[in-house]
């Protein structure tokens, strides 16, 4: 649906503003290709460590043996130093924050590593940023159309056609973070470590807040995602995640008693 | 660090950290140099409910306050951080005492000389 929406978006700019219209498009996606490169050499900064085998042999070789299960080339593993409990994926990489391991024990780090290798086998990696980038893309030809064509019907069309994928970008996002956790129930050896993991991470969440509030004046680094949910949530609650995971182990539960 | 309340009513450095925190500090006071795991298993033994992630945010809120340290250690079994504090026990009690006495000098400044003499006879 997505992809429509963008061919529409492409379409109207196309048959309105004709060559003008293909310059602007070709050089958005160039400049948009551009900051995509100045980005991705800027994930890794000095405070992203490389894990190696002996570092952590518990860490690496579940992570290993995960991504053998999962059927993807063992990813790269970084830790980051952050106290603040993280954890994130880009290409075949995956990069866990240290304050993972002061709030989780290691079966809830396996999985939510298991997690990050959900989204690396469902090629998020690759289609987060297509997905995020596109979302520019849509906003400048919108305002392209509108300023160009002077037409209020353009205007209202290529600007419905973006606020459509906003929304709808914000749903994809949220479903590939369902698949990511189906995809991660499947190869981790204890299903619920991933429930546990994500109930500990909500506690740390609300309390964070509650702390934060009741602070005196200090420094405190901004790390919350929004209390107040909206449509353009990009992702789900800890609690959506976690009557899913509690439905998929029940059903996996199920399948296994019926085949056995 | 400075302190920014005093509570009239509570004994000893709960007068000026959350209880959780005093208890935090005053164990920290103890052993120099603690992870945040050591902390937990410590506070586990009094406070049966307590979780890691308490015992992990108010760490590092000590640490933002500038009553402990946050580093990391590498060695077997991976990197960790290590807190150590930053001030011994007596520097903060002096500063406390130093904070209050400057808010009630210029606050109350006669009747709190008055009452230091009073005292001092």
């Amino acid at each position: 649906m997505l992809r429509l929406i963008f061919l529409a978006q492409l379409a109207i700019t196309l048959v309105y503003l004709r060559r003008l219209g293909l310059l602007f498009v070709l050089g958005i996606l160039l400049v948009l290709f551009g900051l995509y490169l100045w980005t991705i050499t800027r994930i890794l900064r000095g405070e992203h460590r490389k894990l190696s085998p002996d570092d952590m042999p518990w860490l690496y070789e579940g992570i290993v043996r995960m991504a053998n299960k999962a059927g993807i080339t063992t990813p790269e593993i970084y830790i980051l130093d952050d106290y603040i409990p993280n954890a994130y994926s880009f290409r075949n990489s995956i990069v866990l924050s240290m304050g993972l391991f002061e709030v989780l024990d290691e079966e809830e780090i396996l999985a939510v590593a298991a997690h990050e290798i959900g989204h690396i086998k469902n090629k998020d990696t690759i289609l987060f940023p297509l997905v995020s980038y596109g979302r520019y893309f849509m906003f400048a030809l919108a305002l392209l159309n509108s300023l160009i064509s002077q037409e209020a019907l353009v205007s209202l069309v290529s600007f419905t056609f973006y606020l459509l994928y906003e929304v709808l970008r914000s749903d994809y996002l949220k479903q590939r973070e369902f698949k990511a956790d189906e995809a991660a129930l499947r190869i981790i050896s204890t299903p619920l470590a991933l429930k546990r993991a994500l109930e500990e991470l909500k506690y740390y969440e609300d309390l964070r807040i509650e702390v934060k509030e009741s602070a005196f004046p200090s420094i405190e680094p901004e790390i919350e995602r929004p209390h107040q949910r909206s449509i353009f949530d990009t992702h789900p609650s800890y609690e959506e995640r976690i009557w899913r995971i509690i439905a998929e182990v029940e059903a996996m539960n199920l399948r296994e008693r019926i085949l056995n | 660090m400075q302190p920014h309340e005093f509570k009239l009513n509570e004994d000893g450095l709960k007068a000026v950290l959350p209880p959780m925190e005093a208890e935090i500090m005053e164990y920290m006071w103890k052993v120099k140099v603690a992870t945040a795991g050591d902390v937990y298993e410590y506070l586990k033994e009094k406070h049966e409910t307590l979780r890691r992630s308490t015992v992990s945010i108010l760490m590092n809120r000590l640490c933002e306050r500038g009553l402990l340290k946050r580093s990391i250690e590498t060695g077997r079994g991976g990197m960790r951080y290590v807190y150590s504090v930053a001030t011994s026990k007596e520097e903060f009690e002096k500063k406390v005492v130093e904070n209050i006495l400057n808010a009630l000098m210029s606050n109350f400044k006669e009747a709190t000389v008055a009452y230091l003499s009073k005292i001092k006879k």
